[in-house]
């Protein structure tokens, strides 16, 4: 295990108090909540995809980080106009 | 040398997103949460983007890095804003300011 897997893998522990916020807090709190964890989940994936050596996994948190983005927005959206 | 860097640096980055996490659950407000949320898109993802080319240079892989870290550090505030008007609009049912709130 190299120093971007250790990295990554220590990182996982960040999703414990983000779910907490997500089952306990109230709807914004829980999507400020969410909001944390794509950018949690988009740095691991980064030292995943360096650690394992392979270019192709750098797709990936390209990936989470637009879904992030977009999830986010959507949902700031429907929070602000529908609750 | 390099690979003291690179420690150093991924060693902030788990530090920074950990004491984000952590600052979630600690803060009492969604204003308040919402900056742990901010520092989560920009510190430890930046660590990680120059342990990566420290570690790689210039390669395919290290240009990925910039566009996943640069997407991030752009639309990082914007849907932290977005979020925060939503807050307000939840509290307020408007996102003007209070006759007793001063606005600079």
């Amino acid at each position: 295990m190299n120093e971007f897997l250790l990295a990554g893998t220590v990182m996982l522990a960040g999703f414990v108090p983000v779910g907490v916020v997500c089952l306990r807090g109230g709807p914004i709190d829980a999507l400020a909540a969410l909001e944390l964890a794509g950018a949690l989940a988009t740095t691991i994936l980064l030292c995943l995809a360096e650690g394992f050596g392979r270019p192709s996994y750098f797709d990936v948190p390209v990936v989470c980080a637009v879904v992030t983005w977009v999830s986010g927005l959507v949902f700031a959206r429907f929070l602000g106009r529908h609750i | 040398m390099t690979g003291a860097a690179i420690d150093v640096l991924l060693g902030v980055a788990v530090v920074a997103q950990l004491v984000s996490a952590l600052g979630l659950v600690v803060m009492r407000t969604a204003a308040d949460r919402l900056h742990y949320t901010s520092a989560a898109f920009t510190v430890g993802p930046f660590c990680v983007l120059a342990a990566v080319l420290l570690h790689d240079g210039m390669t395919t892989s290290g240009y990925d890095t910039i566009a996943t870290v640069g997407l991030m550090f752009l639309a990082g505030p914007i849907v932290v804003h977005a979020t925060a008007r939503a807050g307000r609009r939840l509290e307020l049912g408007h996102t003007r300011p209070r006759p007793d709130e001063r606005v600079p």
